[in-house]
């Protein structure tokens, strides 16, 4: 079992705040918004979560109300160039599952595990 | 259940009692594909290898896939996605692109728009976000095979036998792979001048101009293939000092026409060229700047001149040498050094296939690549005999003056043909667009090469000017329809764009008559 840390938090500002406050470390970031669909593929990011490298971080971020979420111009989308929700994203770094392909055990465990 | 499947239970079912036909099969289907790790291995991750592998993983094939960079001389290397994805076609035409909007955003006050004077370009910008983007389209590649259930290995792939295939990490730690079926689609890569002293050690190649960390200022780009002019064009366009030494003529191969208005182009817009010169020697001043000597044929006398980058673009060297091919019996061009293939693809090994820019006599273009792989792919599976058509391909070269063309040049065409039984049409046209923005646009042209008699087949078109690409590639389908040059005039233009301009020929290069083309 590899030793991560989990931190889960509500809104743009204190994502920004969870990952400044871990600065040099591998940060995994999961986007959840509050609609129904969200829930199914969680248990797919949850049942790879055991493979992060050891010494890294899970942020679990609610990025707010549909409402919130629909606007284009709110700060996940705009600055973090989310396009859509869930994504599963590798902080810092190109790699990135975007909606069906958190679905996906075999891609969450690549980006958990390769390079 | 396949025919072969069906003989083999046939004959077991002859000369063995009979068994419960499921557990059968089972055993049957294990053993047959049992024999081999896979039904395919490509070696090579590039534009062909990928998509080969990726379509005969959707047709059932079960399939492996090896990528490895070699560091460039400076130790550049890059992620899986080949040539066209980390240095080449991707980050060439976004650069390009950096270079025309700095053009657009001086014309840009002629049309009103208020920008302060001086306009300046930051290299770190626009390397940083085109690498962003490479590296992101390496990761989609990532994902893309990991979804199509191919098996990637960064592993340096080579032949140890007709169906087994080495993978060597950086650190020499083999591992086997036996297969079915081997694809070779390891494309190619620069060449460095061999008896050049200083040329390997100072001087970068197309391996490396994208991932330099800081601009290669004032450059010197050897070379005259399209290649060296697309690179000298972006630099000029983002204010580099570029000069470009051709040692005879410019982008050969090519209509040697055309070639002459894409370079009196870009000699108009501040590229210097240096024609009929060789390099000689490279040496590093205590400045840190690089001193090129050269001997200029057409004065017979030795120039020299100190510059901060030297890019060699001198042609390209397929990546064949550490395949193990003469071990297994793949035979190889000997002059080009490139594997010798048939119609489909094949080696002169069975079960061995090659193609991209590895294959001899191939265009070196991504297009093609793709496609050939996807109907490889097919074969293979026994989807599909369709072979490859690599007739008539339209190609762009993105220099500030774009060209693009399809079919033969005119010198192919007169050669094939001769000289009375063609007809050139052409026309000099001036973009609406350079009305307003004040911009010259003397080597806007255009050519139309058709067969003289019968129908007036088209056998090639040419264009230079604006979206030559976006231009051309309608174009291509018309040329695949065996499109005639009353097709072409009868088809109505769409107005106002330099598009229309191929329906209005009308001017033919046998009259005389000037070319130039008036107002509406």
């Amino acid at each position: 079992m590899s030793l991560y840390e989990e931190v889960k938090v509500h809104g743009y500002a204190e994502f920004c705040k969870a990952v400044s406050d871990r600065k040099g470390k591998d940060i995994f970031a999961y986007f959840s918004g509050n609609v129904i669909k969200m829930t199914t593929s969680e248990p797919t990011v949850r049942g790879e979560i055991s493979h992060l490298p050891e010494g890294s971080v899970f942020i679990y971020c609610q990025v707010g109300q549909r409402d919130y979420w629909k606007n284009p111009n709110n700060d996940f989308k705009k600055t973090l160039k989310l396009s859509g929700v869930p994504t599963l994203l590798r902080y810092g770094t190109p790699q990135k599952l975007v909606e069906e392909e958190c679905f996906k055990a075999n891609l969450v465990r690549m980006m958990f595990t390769e390079d | 259940m396949g025919p072969l499947i069906q003989n083999n239970m046939a004959a077991f079912f002859k000369s063995r009692h009979r068994w419960k036909r499921t557990s059968c099969f089972t055993i049957l289907t294990r053993n047959l594909t049992g024999k081999y790790d896979y039904d395919l291995v490509v070696i090579g991750g590039g534009s062909g290898g990928l998509a080969c592998s990726k379509e005969a993983a959707q047709l059932g094939q079960k399939v492996a896939v090896l990528d490895y960079v070699e560091p460039s001389a400076k130790g550049t290397k890059w992620g899986l996605g080949g040539t066209c994805v980390n240095v080449g076609c991707i980050p060439k035409k976004l650069m390009h692109q950096a270079a025309l909007l700095g053009t657009a955003v001086k014309d840009a006050r002629k049309y009103g728009w208020k920008i302060k004077d001086p306009v300046s370009h930051d290299w770190e910008t626009m390397a940083e976000a085109v690498q962003n983007h490479v590296r992101s389209l390496n990761w989609g590649h990532r994902v893309q095979l990991k979804d199509k259930k191919v098996k990637y290995l960064n592993l340096k792939g080579s032949l140890l036998d007709e169906h087994t295939v080495r993978g060597m990490t950086k650190s020499g730690k083999e591992s086997f792979l036996t297969a079915k079926n081997i694809v070779i689609a390891t494309g190619g890569r620069p060449k460095y001048p061999t008896d050049i002293p200083g040329a390997m050690e100072h001087g970068i190649t197309s391996d490396d101009i994208f991932w330099l960390k800081e601009a290669p200022g004032k450059t010197l780009v050897v070379g005259a293939s399209y290649v060296a002019l697309e690179c000298a064009g972006f630099l000029t366009g983002i204010g580099q000092d570029t000069k470009v030494m051709v040692r005879s003529i410019a982008l050969r191969g090519f209509d040697q026409q055309m070639a002459g208005l894409v370079t009196d182009h870009m000699q108009a817009y501040g590229t210097r060229f240096a024609w009929g010169c060789v390099p000689q020697r490279v040496d590093k001043l205590p400045s840190g700047a690089l001193q090129v000597t050269w001997a200029d044929t057409r004065t017979g006398k030795e120039e020299t001149d100190s510059f901060d980058s030297v890019l060699w673009a001198v042609g390209r060297a397929p990546e064949a040498k550490a395949l193990g091919l003469d071990k297994v019996g793949v035979e190889v061009n000997r002059e080009t050094g490139k594997i010798v293939v048939g119609a489909d693809e094949s080696t002169s090994v069975s079960n061995i296939y090659a193609f991209g820019d590895i294959g001899e006599g191939r265009p070196e273009l991504t297009p093609t690549a793709v496609k050939a792989g996807r109907l490889l792919a097919r074969r293979l599976a026994g989807q599909s005999t369709q072979l490859m058509d690599y007739d008539n391909v339209a190609t762009t070269v993105f220099t500030p003056l774009e060209y693009s063309c399809v079919g033969l040049s005119e010198e192919e065409a007169v050669g094939r043909h001769g000289q009375d039984a063609i007809e050139v049409y052409h026309a000099f046209y001036k973009p609406l667009e350079f009305t307003v923005a004040e911009r010259d646009a003397s080597q806007c042209y255009i050519k139309v090469v058709c067969e003289r008699g019968g129908e007036q087949r088209i056998l090639g078109l040419h264009y230079t000017g604006p979206n030559a690409g976006e231009v051309m590639q309608g174009f291509s389908l018309a040329l695949r329809c065996g499109a005639t040059l009353s097709h072409l005039k009868e088809t109505v233009g769409i107005h106002p764009t330099c598009a229309e301009e191929l329906t209005k020929v009308s001017i033919t290069k046998r009259s005389g008559l000037d070319a130039t083309v008036t107002g509406c």
